[in-house]
């Protein structure tokens, strides 16, 4: 009777062997190295992106690292970067990071990708009171839960939505788009999704009778088959396909709708449109004429400056690729966290995490300057640019004016034929 | 009703038992554990009690679901919009009722009980996935894909442990009283053969009522600590096929239909994970997979029945009798 | 009007789609009584197999179709010989291939992350995104020729099984596999190539799906469940009843976005399957045995 519960009592054992596996480090007096801690989805559905968010934080410490290492106080320290992948499910993120901060014994944390992640995974942050700077989630949900540590680069998606429907109503005023217009709004089922529908819907209402939603679907991240929602879109005959969604729906998506003779007068996914794998995956002639709002586009290096820096460093290592806007906010958040930890002079997070709020660097985001709005719960606010995919294999940046490297085609030709 | 001690219940067994529970609730002291590794035992811990209740309908009944993450979810968010609702109320209570809501919700799942074999478990993954498509699009109750966030409380997080040991400690107990008692042995009828049970007046509708709803309200409770645990829950996760998939490989790892298996297969299961995870992520779905194939063709019991037929040469080497008689 | 023949036309493109993806589950259920679950793997291996021909040699996804039902009807046969071969049939092997079965998807899901990462992918050919005008509305190329391949699979296979030697001997077997031993029938002979032909239909189901959708590693675990609905639909084992049922499934959640938003279509199918499984567990149709 007594051997019952012998398994228990190895499970016990178990359980008590663990324990002795992360026996509690002791925490240096004297730093020899910034030790960073992320994540990122280098499996799973954002694969692709995480691997871009990658070289970006690889390209960051990379760099500081070439030049001696970051200075801190009197010295100058190596970076060293700790990367783990948390296969995109937040459960293994939220893990992972709790294994960063309390095993790793990591002095920060930079984010993930994808906004469902990072919303998860700051709660590590916040919970364990270590600084966490991301450029991967825009939902401005993350940055409504009065978080304090948490950091994002990356604009809210609202803003994007706002962005291209300003760009539309220049083409309506301008007399190329029909008024009132029909739009299809067709948002991911995500905070990213509802952000992006946010920004036009709130303009809609405000445009009086210019614009109306007469398709407002949405979707489910990560989808197959989008037959049905198309069919939708086909039956209203609006006149713009205002989409959102991440690259393999995009991709997806796209693919089903061309097949199904769909052709609209504006055509946007979103920030997605320009990527070289969208456009190797779908044939350059599926995606002319796409508009898509960024946070950041390799055009912003034209002129001297940041961006021109970071282009020329990227290409140093990758050459003959162009980075896309991925790279370039994972390397600015990696370096908007080396500013404060530089300004701080310690690796004290909590001198660190008041360095970051009050942070205004200089920098390759749109408008030249990142901060972090504290009474926008840290999120940085920089403008987007609307690049338009066009037939000669460019997407140059069509909207604000003052940062366009070419004209906007409206009304998009390929519905004429 | 007198105070006589249970006959099902061997005081060893009791003692033993006891002494575990004492020793992992003092080990954050005694072993000084890293806040890291506390908080994987309280996953782990949260694991087991939601193994263990799955195993009362997978193993004991013999109906394997693969749905549980229906009430799992159900009873994360449940927890979770009740902690919103009300900060004040202590967390228990939130956890409670959202395995009350779980229990309910496995009780409505009544109809699909009276299918056996292959045909229930179809009829659970088209439950587990409608769940999860339905809640997802149900935003004013679980946030839609962009969740429900909890307030922070790092303080509630590092006591999880505690709450989770006590839950894992109860349903162990109930498990092992479940087989000990009458009921065990109506449900091992009614796994044998449900004509027959019916036959000598075993009502396989009534108690497989009973083991679901049981069962899932379990698994919901532990869907509320868990709510707790991260503070941010999302219902494609939450929902998600894998997690009903967890419960059936720790449990069919551990060794189904036994009483302590799930125990022992949870435990792997969330050390292999986090093990694997951070090394080899590509790596941990195709070991299971492996592991799966070779326990259902070599060891149908699992881990545990690895176990018992190791230990049986040395029990027959410890129990050999002094001067063994020569055939 | 209009609106009516478009929602028609594309319920029928998927209905071939649905079908071709059912009838390998419903041919192994309906003689070996195992629920395949590996079917999904075998989709999903499906899709690479015409992805690497296509990417590597250049080879057609449509000229690829014999190369690829030839090698799931191996990997098939190789998963009866080595795994399934060992467990009891019928209601008390139910639980035991079931698990056994997920085991090898996800063993299969790994192969494949390992060998091709988890990124997406995608066959893309020069007429991928080509589509004709069929009742005034566009049917991609690709869909069409699902269909009519959704069309051609299940009288080959009703041809098979009717008129040559082997498929007698499956009828026979799924009727009553006693009684064939009895009178001479190599019973594990006819599961081992029942088992093939069922996962060589899954591998060309994948094959199809990748010339419409994108895939990785994960890919095959909705075409499972969106089979299970159609098998179950159609009365387990039957060859006809699968396409029926897959024209019943694919018009009920077309239409229904009609009345629902779209993100819920997809639950309708599982409403479906668990509504049919309880009241009528013979399927739609009453139970049939291979046709």
């Amino acid at each position: 009777m007594a051997r019952r519960p012998a398994p228990l009592r190895r499970a016990l054992a178990a359980l008590a062997g663990l324990a002795l596996l992360s026996a509690p480090a002791a925490r240096a007096a004297e730093p020899t190295r910034v030790h960073l801690g992320a994540t990122l989805p280098l499996t799973g559905a954002e694969a692709r992106v995480g691997g871009f968010f990658k070289e970006g934080y690889e390209l960051a410490v990379e760099e500081v690292n070439k030049a001696g290492g970051l200075q801190v106080g009197a010295r100058k320290l190596p970076v060293a970067l700790t990367l783990l992948d948390d296969t995109s499910t937040q459960a293994t993120a939220v893990s992972l990071a709790d294994r960063l901060v309390n095993s790793d014994k990591v002095d920060f944390l930079l984010g993930t990708y994808a906004s469902h992640l990072i919303e998860a995974q700051s709660t590590v942050g916040e919970q364990n009171k270590v600084p966490y700077v991301n450029g991967g989630g825009g939902a401005t949900k993350i940055y409504k839960r009065g978080f304090k540590y948490l950091f994002g680069t990356i604009a809210p998606v609202e803003l994007l939505g706002t962005t291209l429907m300003q760009w539309i109503d220049v083409q309506q005023k301008a007399g190329r788009l029909p008024r009132p217009a029909k739009i299809a709004l067709v948002w991911e089922n995500t905070a990213h999704g509802k952000d992006f529908k946010k920004g036009i819907s709130d303009f809609v209402a405000q445009s009086g009778g210019a614009y109306t939603i007469a398709v407002d679907e949405s979707f489910a991240l990560d989808g197959k088959d989008f037959g049905a929602l198309l069919g939708k879109v086909k039956a209203a005959g609006v006149d713009l396909f205002l989409a959102d969604a991440h690259l393999p729906d995009y991709i997806t998506m796209h693919r089903q709708y061309v097949a199904a003779g769909l052709c609209h007068k504006v055509v946007s996914y979103g920030a997605r449109g320009s990527e070289k794998a969208a456009i190797e995956a779908l044939g350059q002639e599926n995606v002319n004429y796409v508009l898509s709002g960024v946070w950041w586009s390799p055009q912003l290096g034209q002129k001297p400056g940041p961006a021109q820096d970071f282009v020329k460093l990227f290409q140093g290592k990758y050459p003959g690729r162009q980075p896309e806007w991925f790279q370039a906010l994972a390397y600015e958040s990696a370096r908007a966290l080396f500013a404060a930890i530089s300004q701080a002079g310690s690796l004290d997070r909590e001198a660190v995490r008041q360095r970051l709020s009050g942070l205004e660097m200089r920098s390759l985001l749109p408008g030249g300057t990142l901060r972090f709005p504290a009474n926008l719960g840290n999120q940085a606010q920089n403008a987007f640019v609307v690049q338009q995919n066009l037939p000669d294999r460019t997407s140059p940046i069509v909207f604000p004016p003052d940062a366009a490297t070419g004209t906007a085609v409206a009304a998009n030709p390929r519905c004429a034929k | 009703m007198s105070l006589r001690w249970p006959e099902i219940v061997p005081p060893r067994a009791a003692l033993a038992f006891a002494a575990g529970v004492v020793a992992l609730a003092v080990a954050p002291w005694v072993l000084g554990l890293s806040p890291y590794s506390h908080n994987l035992v309280t996953l782990a811990f949260l694991m087991v009690s939601g193994a263990l209740a799955w195993n009362w309908m997978g193993g004991f009944v013999g109906q394997v679901s693969f749905g549980h993450a229906a009430m799992f979810g159900l009873g994360g968010f449940v927890a979770a919009r009740v902690l919103l609702a009300a900060p004040e109320l202590p967390a228990p209570l939130a956890w409670i009722a959202g395995g009350l809501v779980a229990g309910l919700f496995a009780l409505g799942a009544h109809p699909t009980l009276r299918l056996r074999g292959p045909y229930f478990s179809i009829a659970t993954i088209g439950v587990g996935e409608a769940a999860r498509l339905v809640f997802t699009y149900w935003e004013d109750f679980t946030g839609g894909s962009s969740g429900l966030s909890l307030p922070i409380d790092s303080d509630m997080k590092y006591r999880l442990y505690w709450w989770g040991l006590g839950l894992m400690a109860l349903v162990a107990a109930a498990s092992f009283l479940i087989r000990r008692s009458t009921l065990g042995l109506q449900l091992l009828a009614i796994k044998a053969d449900v004509d027959a049970a019916a036959d000598v007046g075993v009502s396989a509708t009534f108690y497989q009522d009973l083991v679901f709803c049981l069962s899932g309200a379990v698994v919901g409770v532990s869907g509320g600590l868990w709510a707790s645990y991260f503070s941010f829950i999302e219902p494609n996760d939450m929902f998600g096929f894998d997690r009903s998939i967890g419960f059936v490989l720790m449990t069919v790892i551990g060794g189904v239909g036994t009483v302590f298996g799930p125990v022992l297969g949870a435990i792997v299961f969330v050390l292999l994970r986090q093990f694997l995870l951070a090394s080899y992520p590509q790596l941990y779905l195709g070991l299971y997979g492996l592991l799966l194939i070779f326990i259902i063709l070599f060891e149908p019991l699992g881990l545990t029945g690895l176990l018992l037929r190791l230990s049986r040469p040395l029990r027959r080497w410890a129990d050999r009798p002094a001067a063994a008689p020569s055939p | 009007m209009e609106r009516f023949v478009d929602l028609a036309v594309s319920a029928i493109l998927l209905a071939g789609l649905y079908a071709t993806m059912a009838y390998g589950l419903g041919l192994i259920y309906g003689v070996l009584r195992v629920v395949n679950l590996a079917h999904g793997g075998v989709i999903m291996a499906g899709a690479y197999l015409g992805w690497v021909l296509h990417g590597s040699l250049g080879i057609d996804p449509y000229l690829s179709i014999p190369l690829v039902v030839l090698l799931s009807f191996g990997l098939g046969m190789a998963m009866y010989r080595v795994l399934v071969r060992h467990l009891p049939r019928g209601a008390a092997g139910g639980p035991a291939s079931l698990l056994l079965l997920f085991g090898v998807w996800l063993v299969l899901r790994n192969v494949a992350y390992l060998l091709f990462t988890g990124n997406d992918q995608a066959i893309r050919t020069s007429y991928s995104t080509r589509s004709l005008l069929v009742l005034g509305t566009h049917v991609s190329v690709n869909r069409l020729a699902v269909l009519v391949i959704a069309l051609v699979t299940p009288a080959l296979l009703q041809l098979l099984l009717r008129h040559s030697h082997v498929g007698r001997a499956i009828r026979a077997v799924a009727q009553n596999a006693d009684s064939c031993t009895l009178v001479g029938v190599d019973v594990e002979r006819i599961y081992t190539l029942t088992f093939g032909i069922g996962t060589a239909l899954a591998g060309l189901a994948g094959l199809l799906s990748a010339t419409i959708f994108s895939f990785n590693p994960g890919f095959g675990s909705g075409e499972l469940l969106k089979s299970f609905v159609v098998v179950v639909l159609g009365g387990l084992g039957s060859v006809l009843g699968t396409g029926v049922a897959a024209l019943v499934l694919a018009v009920v959640e077309v239409f229904a976005i009609l009345v629902l938003p779209s993100y819920l279509t997809s639950a309708v199918g599982f409403v479906m399957l668990v509504l049919v499984l309880v009241f009528r567990p013979g399927g739609l149709f009453g139970h049939r045995v291979l046709g």
